[in-house]
């Protein structure tokens, strides 16, 4: 109690209407930080099997698709706007339980299963400043 | 002392113009040792030249301020040489957005508010100007707006810092015979007993 | 007013043309419309820049149903396709127009490529199951009987009357199909009057006249690392397309095999990790990439120097970069 009382002295040096100014702030500054603007929306998903690209989607179009890892096949889904991991060869599921990601730099992975699966907000061409890339 | 009414005026417009010219120095060598300083967060700045503001504001009005703080901007741009540059933008847009919520929340409460009020507003107001202008000027990447609850919390922090600076600025320089009229501006605001400050009135 | 005071209503008079000069920044011009759908096993795209609204989107969905048209025409995994029902005739068949009109494109450059763009390589393929969950490295016996028979000279086409050297002939015209069907769409587009506008078929490309006054910036993959260009081409009325052995593979005791098969040998061709090729339509860039790829850099080269209006670029097994003097 000692030691909130000194942390909040200053305070008294406040005026009634700065006080509520500094609740009000403080209210901005805490919604700010749980508003969803921390992140871009994810554009394309990315899947690896030890450490090789073998699946690469937009996220705006809906499909499920087979990853063959070393154990066996994990099935990841594309739908609405978000990735999830549907079924799994591995034991404990955590990939499963992950639930769904959107955002760019989410990570879903199945370790056993050696598959990694990110989400980016840009594709190449958008990342290197190109219309399209061929390839 | 005795002196015509036509002298007082004149006597009364030179000691606020001196006082001003003093705020602006004083606002240039506070930018300039900010700028000097280490900083471990690149673009977080308290701001310390904004207390003169708030001084120049409780002192003489929203003029004043503005006055003060384009002075500051300017100033403190050619000494550092980076006047027109990208960094130079970013201040200006700062500044204005910060003088513009200052004279906008000390005209509205007027009366009411206080330094630390009128501080937190200017320093929200100059990292949403920095922003603004990053993100207009430099950055054209929504990104950059990842930053701002990072940058609004630290307004808040430097804001309050600033205006407990400025409180004790405005109750030292009440004491001043040059600044006749500004205690009881103060009191009124603090709603605190005239014996809690020391009238040192030299009248 | 007498609220605010003068001096309060200047400042919130500031404010407000500094919104307005925000927002008024903000506002980009006409964005494009963007669709995206999946055909042919690829993801394509569509963006069209001069025109927008409802009779754009009309016009953009109708290109995709007419690459869904061609995919019914030409894919090996559709029974009911030309190119299925070619492969099971066992004599003289006749054949719609436009199929015969491709199946004679393919022939031409496979004559013009000494033969390394092939069309009968279906055999080969299946053999191989690159695209499959599966895929293997077949023996050389089946190989060799998988080769038997294959070559330009195996098909004919007279009119609309195709024949087949040999009855158990397998035609596979995923070297050409992709390129035709983005060839059709752009060519849909066109006709409804709009100037402005690409077909991407997974990194086949084809552009409509520029993007809004500007060439279109076109990047080339780079051909070994995913998140890398080779360089950037401005193009204008172009079709682009990108054979490379990054695309589709897989990996056996440390050795890549790719869908791009040499017909001579019937394995993956070596010479080349990509090529590309910029021609006037996508099917002619499509072909030409293929046969350029098998060649290898130096008789690819070749190739693409004696082909009017084309260039192109590509990337040797060693890495090393050729272009075709347009291209310098």
């Amino acid at each position: 109690m000692r030691e909130r009382m000194k942390l909040f002295s200053w305070l008294r040096y406040a005026t009634p209407l700065d006080r509520k100014l500094l609740l009000a702030v403080a209210i901005l500054v805490a919604v700010s930080f749980a508003l969803p603007l921390r992140r871009e929306d994810g554009a394309q998903v990315i899947a690896t099997v030890q450490d090789r690209v073998v699946f690469k989607a937009p996220l705006n179009i809906d499909r499920t698709v087979d990853l063959q890892g070393p154990l066996g096949t994990t099935v990841l889904q594309i739908a609405a706007g978000k990735v999830r991991i549907l079924s799994s060869p591995c034991r404990n599921k955590t990939c499963v339980h992950m639930g769904e990601v959107h955002q760019d730099g989410d990570v879903l992975a199945c370790l056993p299963n050696k598959l990694v699966v990110h989400v980016e907000s840009k594709t190449l061409a958008g990342k290197t400043g190109h219309d399209f890339v061929s390839r | 002392m005795i002196l015509s009414v036509a002298e007082n005026i004149t006597l009364e417009q030179t000691r606020q113009r001196v006082f001003l010219a003093l705020f602006v120095a004083l606002a240039v060598v506070l930018n300039t040792l900010e700028f000097l300083l280490p900083n471990p967060v690149p673009w977080f700045r308290i701001g310390l030249a904004n207390i003169l503001g708030i001084t120049a504001l409780f002192c003489y009005g929203v003029r004043a301020l503005w006055l003060v703080n384009l002075c500051r901007i300017i100033l403190g741009s050619l000494l550092v040489g980076r006047l027109f540059g990208p960094g130079f933008l970013l201040s200006l847009g700062g500044g204005i957005l910060s003088a513009a919520m200052m004279s906008c929340g000390f005209s509205l409460g007027r009366k009411r508010i206080g330094p630390i009020g009128v501080s937190v507003l200017g320093a929200l107001g100059h990292v949403s100007g920095q922003l603004l202008v990053a993100w207009l000027v430099v950055v054209r990447h929504p990104g950059i707006w990842l930053l701002l609850p990072f940058f609004l919390l630290f307004a808040m922090i430097s804001g309050i810092v600033n205006g407990l600076a400025a409180h004790f600025l405005l109750n030292s320089l009440a004491g001043h015979a040059a600044f006749r009229g500004l205690r009881e501006r103060l009191d009124i605001l603090t709603g605190q007993q005239p014996d809690l400050h020391q009238q040192q009135s030299g009248n | 007013m007498t609220l605010l005071g003068r001096r309060s209503a200047i400042v919130l008079l500031l404010v407000g043309v500094l919104l307005w000069f925000v927002w008024s920044r903000t506002v980009q011009p006409q964005p494009p419309l963007m669709r995206t759908a999946l055909i042919m096993g690829t993801l394509v795209e569509i963006r069209v820049y001069d025109q927008a609204g409802g009779e754009a989107e009309a016009d953009v969905n109708a290109a995709f149903a007419e690459m869904r048209r061609v995919e019914q025409l030409f894919s090996s995994a559709i029974p009911s396709s030309e190119v299925v029902r070619l492969s099971a005739a066992t004599g003289p068949l006749e054949v719609d127009a436009e199929t015969a009109r491709v199946l004679k494109t393919g022939l031409r450059i496979a004559h013009s490529s000494a033969g390394a763009f092939d069309m009968t390589l279906g055999r080969v393929k299946a053999l191989w199951g690159i695209e499959t969950d599966h895929p293997r490295i077949p023996s050389e016996s089946e190989l060799s009987a998988a080769l038997v028979g294959v070559g330009p000279d195996s098909l004919q086409v007279v009119g609309q009357l195709v024949s087949k050297a040999r009855p158990n002939l397998v035609l596979e015209l995923g070297g050409i199909a992709k390129g035709y069907a983005v060839d059709r769409a752009v060519e849909l587009l066109q006709r409804k009057g709009i100037r402005s506008a690409a077909v991407n078929a997974g990194g086949d490309i084809r552009l409509l006249g520029d993007r809004q006054g500007e060439p279109w910036r076109i990047g080339i993959q780079h051909p070994r690392r995913a998140d890398d260009v080779l360089l950037t081409l401005p193009l204008v009325n172009r079709a682009v397309v990108t054979s490379g052995d990054y695309e589709r593979f897989f990996e056996r005791d440390g050795v890549r095999y790719h869908h791009i098969f040499d017909p001579g040998t019937g394995r993956p061709a070596r010479g080349c990790q990509s090529v590309t090729v910029i021609a006037a339509d996508a099917m002619t860039a499509d072909a030409l990439a293929t046969a350029a790829f098998v060649l290898g850099p130096v008789k690819g080269l070749a190739l693409l120097q004696g082909e009017k209006d084309v260039e192109g670029l590509l990337v040797a097994a060693d890495g090393r970069i050729l272009k075709t003097a347009g291209l310098k």
